[in-house]
């Protein structure tokens, strides 16, 4: 076997990327072992590709032709309109902003002073200060299958935001987490979030990931890792526009304490590639989830949505909704995987993926798994793919509704179901309405 | 006036004749029943007036006002004042009783030249009409048709129709499922739709809906043609001898 000599182009480029930048990223000494680490895993594994079970419909190896060069800082020219126009409604929103430009923090961009409750560090600053306790968490983070991908985030990562949120804290506005990209040429920009809710605490963080009007789009790699307490409730919402020739992807690393409450939603749409990773763990018993989504596909975009819920302790509740539309010769991929394990009884779990189908080049894949090994559990999935009913379409129509107005009523209604998911009012309203404008591109 | 001439209409995915020369004139101001044993086609004549897709017209024409309205699509049928109540009210998940109804009003509005309605006015519309058919506000709210009981779903046709403003009412089958109670509501509703400048079209196997909603003619289809036509005591000639004289002839 000489599997491990052959390597694409790309991940050669990754790997000699990685020799080039490694002293100018951030981080001491044990860090940058760390990273160097990181990447060596990388080159053993190389990216994942269809023989790999969790990557069987979306062959990153196949797909990343290339190995744009790492951003690393540097002279990103950005103003806060900028920043207004990529967040398109979101600007609008009443929160606290922490802008990220090309994968580093721009505090002249953030919103100043702190909010209260809330400790912030920069990602960059927290790798610098110390050699222990932080670079040891981030590199116990695995996930069977994506260890590759985790290691390209440890090995290239160059900021981020640490968030502490104190026991008992409620955060009064949402926190918004900016990721924009600017010039004009593509770069890999790899960031990383680490979010503790304390005990009782409360908060809203929104992850937004865009590209400034005029920029180049280009590769992202992204990873949130959060602790939601005992007793806590975080509300976790992310937008990715990430351009038709960008690729992202991302992972959410989450586990829930005791009577925790985690209500997670992403949007994804105006994306070449997304790969959402959702890993979800239930360490403490009568906790809450509810994961859900909505992903719009026009041209040749793939979208992806891989998530396993861990139910490893009794009497936690999973609910997922993903809502899908797709047109032309767009693809998207929902895997969902719940784990019951025997000691989780009194599980209640479901799971739901649907996709409509705006045209017949279009494709869903669907894997819905239950692993199950507990016997007093309630736990559903399923999945739909299905064009726009013609029935409801003539219904419409006979009572005056224009055939395109018709289409557009049902198919923000479909879509609608999954961003109600969100519970504040504000929130929904600004991804309601970049979802609304995202599936007029579709249809229009 | 409403003038159906010769209409033959098949299936258009199977060779299958349903309507075979059906003509039939309702004038302005009157209501007419159209009554018939189940497979006689009264349903496809519905379908075929509002142009529900899966029929073919092969011979013969319909005139609303003058107007081919075969030629037209649903929406422009719509706001020329087609208006069909179905028998089988389509569930829409996600769209709101009243997102719907404004969606629908301001569309035919804006086709016939009327300026929309401010949110105020439509729900003061809306409301006052709900009330007269016994709707409760929170009914409004939730999506059109999802959950509804089948005679909430009757009442909700007559609320569009009330709203919408037709100048031709076609009904088809709006007592089939409903107690008598219901039956009452729902007919009150059209009868407070009846005016000099609309005309309506009553489909119905069953005489009982035609106790509420007296006719000015009636007319019997059976085998895909009209068989016979006369007053509203023809409607109650027909509940004791039954349809089997048009049957067996169509045979």
């Amino acid at each position: 076997m000489t599997l491990a000599a052959t390597r694409t182009k790309a991940e050669q480029a990754l790997s000699q990327n990685f020799e080039a930048v490694a002293s100018k990223l951030p981080g001491g000494r044990a860090i940058a072992e760390a990273r160097k680490a990181a990447i060596g895993t990388f080159a053993a594994l190389g990216l994942p590709h269809r023989r790999i079970e969790e990557w069987k419909y979306t062959d990153l190896r196949s797909a990343l032709k290339e190995a744009l060069p790492p951003a690393i800082g540097g002279e990103a020219k950005a103003t806060a309109q900028d920043i207004d126009r990529a967040l398109e409604d979101l600007a609008a929103l009443d929160a606290h902003r922490l802008v990220f430009v090309d994968g580093v923090h721009r505090g002249e961009l953030s919103t100043g002073g702190i909010l209260k409750g809330m400790k912030f560090t920069a990602l960059a600053a927290a790798l610098a200060k110390s050699a222990d306790r932080a670079g040891e968490g981030l590199l116990r983070e695995s996930a069977q299958g994506h260890e590759a991908v985790i290691a390209l985030n440890t090995a290239f990562m160059t900021d981020g935001a640490v968030i502490h949120i104190g026991a008992n804290d409620r955060l009064e506005t949402p926190l918004l987490l900016v990721f924009a990209r600017s010039g004009r040429e593509g770069r890999l920009v790899t960031t990383r979030n680490i979010i503790d809710v304390g005990a009782g605490a409360q908060a809203t963080i929104i992850e937004v990931y865009v590209t400034l009007v005029g920029a180049a789009s280009g590769q992202a790699n992204a990873l949130s890792q959060i602790v939601v307490g005992d007793g806590a409730r975080l509300d976790h919402a992310k937008c990715t526009l990430a351009g038709e020739a960008g690729s992202h992807l991302a992972t959410w690393m989450t586990t829930l304490g005791v009577q925790a409450t985690y209500r997670a939603f992403q949007l994804t749409a105006a994306t070449g590639l997304a790969r959402n990773n959702l890993f979800a763990t239930f360490k403490g018993e009568r906790s809450k989830l509810d994961i859900s989504g909505c992903f719009l596909g026009r041209a040749s975009e793939h979208i992806d949505t891989t998530l396993v819920v861990d139910h490893a302790v009794p009497a936690c509740e999973s609910r997922e909704l993903f809502k899908g539309v797709l047109t032309d010769r767009a693809r998207s991929v929902f895997q969902g995987k719940v784990i019951v394990r025997p000691d989780a009884q009194k599980t209640d779990g479901k799971q739901m993926a649907q996709v409509l189908m705006l045209s017949e080049d279009a494709e869903f894949d669907s894997k819905p798994e239950l692993e199950i090994h507990a016997d007093d559990v309630v736990c559903g999935h399923g999945s739909t793919s299905a064009e726009i009913d013609a029935d409801m379409l003539f219904y419409m129509m006979s009572r005056g509704i224009p055939l395109p107005e018709a289409r557009a009523l049902l198919i923000e209604s479909f879509v609608g179901e999954a961003i109600d998911k969100l519970e504040s009012e504000a929130v929904r309203t600004a991804f309601s309405a970049i979802a609304k404008r995202r599936l007029a591109n579709l249809t229009g | 006036m409403l003038e159906i001439k010769n209409l033959h209409v098949k299936l258009a995915q199977e060779d299958k004749q349903i309507l075979q020369g059906v003509s039939l004139q309702v004038p302005k101001g009157e209501v007419h029943a159209v009554m018939g044993p189940n497979g006689s086609g009264k349903s496809t004549l519905a379908y075929v007036l509002a142009g529900r897709e899966g029929y073919e017209v092969t011979e013969g024409e319909i005139l609303w006002n003058g107007e081919n309205v075969l030629e037209m699509e649903p929406e422009e049928r719509a706001a020329k004042g087609v208006f069909l109540a179905f028998q089988y009210p389509i569930e829409i998940p996600g769209v709101a009783t009243l997102t719907f109804l404004r969606t629908a009003l301001n569309a035919v509005r804006r086709k016939r030249g009327e300026t929309e309605l401010t949110t105020p006015e439509f729900m003061k519309r809306a409301r006052g009409e709900a009330a007269k058919l016994g709707i409760a506000d929170d009914i409004l709210k939730r999506p059109l048709n999802v959950g509804f009981s089948g005679g909430e779903k009757k009442r909700m046709e007559i609320l569009q129709m009330a709203v919408l403003e037709p100048t031709l009412c076609v009904l088809d089958e709006t007592d089939s499922g409903l107690d008598i109670d219901a039956v009452r509501i729902v007919s009150d509703g059209v009868n407070r739709l009846k005016a000099k400048d609309r005309a309506m079209l009553v489909i119905t196997h069953y005489q009982r809906l035609l106790n509420y909603i007296v006719p000015d003619r009636v007319h019997v289809m059976a085998g895909g043609v009209i068989r016979k036509s006369g007053g509203k005591e023809l409607a109650l000639a027909l509940e004791k001898s039954g349809y089997a004289e048009f049957e067996s002839k169509a045979a």
